[in-house]
């Protein structure tokens, strides 16, 4: 049996799309058999991302509706062994299936695949009640901005609401030059407002940006830091104890950093 | 948070009905009915008096919850009372006179954005308040965590009441009918416990611990 992990974040913008894309990658990279669903019916880019637009049949509301079988609507990545996507709708809205469906198809996608990332779309509306209401645990995304952070706190509480407790967080876009100027929000200060834990750093790298528009996942690029930071938050995932990247950061960080993994523990009275 | 959306709570002459402010409408109603046809034996032919209270209703919502009661159970009086919910006001409920010794309420956890406390007595939050939560409350405000929201004591009037927190950082604080917010320009956060009180009419800000600040 998988697990179902909703990958979301409240603002748009902040690289929703772009994390499940690599994560789902690196985790495939690294033999896992996954499948990408992307929960934003209407306005679906996961596709594009993944460089899948012009495999898609049949999409996610198709499943649910019965149009087709499961099989039918699940594009094969050819380039990465045991790589799905699930495609969304662009013809519908977020009213044209309901958490319940969903809940059911991820039961069902579950049963198959070892990873089932959901690209949960922005808001806390119907998209995103979708979207996490069958996920087995969360990953919150933010960038080092004051508004995404309100927006990821907000979003903390509402999964704690639906009983997805303890999120992971990803700081995406982090420009290390502009935290040291003292012109970006820190880690730490990111981490000390929300208050989970910290599943991985992703500094700002043009090379996203190119192989975004390529429709090729930048853990693909040996060279891209982005694509070793979405590797690491991979190896992560699977279990493995992967020390946050140094992307040149004080030692005060790495210290507080292991203060904060310590606090995270739960402690037994 | 995970408060039941609908709680019955017995007072003279009749049930108050307390509604929880964040859930939907639906589940409100579907509880509501719920706990009407469970306990119709209990309200038999009783003519009982209902107040519904804890959160703004539409006229249309107050009508349906109407026709959803008098369908089950014969009722005596039916009545919403909402002019106090947001910020409450002195004039709508008693002063709460519990600041020493009092109703207190313990929230586990952060309070996060978008979430609001609000309690008729005193308040202790076990973690962090964070920007957009709120808090208010009839008595004192206690965070046992960073006061990063909107804390509001003595929300029935009470200036007596006092906001505390090991980390004083609100975005504004209100003690009764007093507004404050931090000055713009202060760049640096406190790194010892502070109170926030009421003197001469004005809200005072200060290090209670002997020794800290100065």
């Amino acid at each position: 049996m998988g697990e179902v992990i909703v990958i979301t974040s409240g603002k748009g913008g902040v690289g929703k799309t772009t994390t499940t894309a690599n994560i789902g990658a690196a985790l495939a990279l690294a033999g896992k058999k996954v499948v990408l669903v992307d929960a934003d019916i209407g306005l679906r880019n996961l596709d594009v991302v993944m460089g899948l637009e012009n495999r898609i049949v049949y999409d996610l509301v198709d499943v649910v509706e019965k149009v087709c079988r499961l099989k039918q609507a699940l594009i094969k990545d050819k380039r990465f062994e045991g790589l799905y996507l699930l495609p969304a709708a662009q013809t519908k809205d977020k009213t044209a299936v309901s958490p319940q469906q969903m809940q059911e198809l991820c039961q069902q996608l579950k049963e198959e695949f070892d990873y089932v990332l959901i690209d949960c779309p922005a808001g806390i509306e119907q998209g995103f009640k979708n979207a996490i209401a069958g996920a087995d645990s969360a990953i919150v995304v933010t960038v080092p901005e004051v508004s995404a952070v309100r927006d990821a706190d907000r979003i903390i509480g509402l999964l704690a609401a639906n009983e997805l407790m303890d999120p992971k967080l990803i700081i995406n876009r982090i420009r290390i030059d502009m935290v040291k100027r003292g012109d970006m929000m820190n880690i730490d200060d990111t981490i000390d407002i929300l208050g989970i834990d910290l599943l991985g750093v992703v500094p700002d790298d043009e090379k996203v940006v190119i192989s975004t528009n390529k429709g090729e996942p930048a853990v693909l690029d040996e060279g891209s830091l982005a694509g070793q930071a979405y590797r690491n938050i991979a190896r992560r995932l699977m279990g493995e104890n992967v020390p946050i990247m140094d992307l040149e950061m004080d030692e005060g960080f790495l210290a507080k950093l292991k203060r904060w993994f310590s606090m995270s523990k739960k402690r037994s009275y | 948070m995970n408060q039941s959306p609908v709680v019955f709570k017995g007072i003279k002459g009749g049930l108050k009905v307390y509604i929880n402010a964040d859930s939907d409408i639906e589940q409100i109603m579907g509880e509501l009915e719920k706990k009407i046809k469970g306990s119709k034996h209990f309200f038999g032919n009783s003519q009982i008096n209902l107040i519904f209270t804890g959160r703004r209703l539409t006229p249309q919502q107050q009508q349906n919850i109407v026709d959803l009661i008098s369908r089950e159970i014969e009722v005596g009086s039916i009545t919403f009372e909402m002019a106090n919910i947001g910020l409450p006001s002195a004039d709508h409920f008693e002063s709460f006179d519990g600041i020493e010794e009092g109703m207190t309420r313990f929230v586990r956890g952060t309070v996060r954005n978008g979430q609001r406390i609000y309690y008729e007595g005193n308040v202790v939050v076990i973690g962090d308040v964070n920007p957009g939560g709120e808090i208010i409350a009839g008595g004192n405000i206690l965070v046992m965590g960073t006061l990063r929201g909107v804390a509001h004591a003595g929300a029935t009037g009470n200036h007596n009441a006092v906001v505390v927190a090991f980390s004083l950082q609100p975005t504004q604080v209100r003690i009764g009918g007093i507004i404050a917010r931090p000055p713009e320009d202060d760049a640096v956060k406190p790194s010892y416990p502070e109170i926030a009180y009421v003197k001469d009419n004005i809200l005072v800000i200060e290090p209670y611990l002997p020794g800290k600040g100065k």
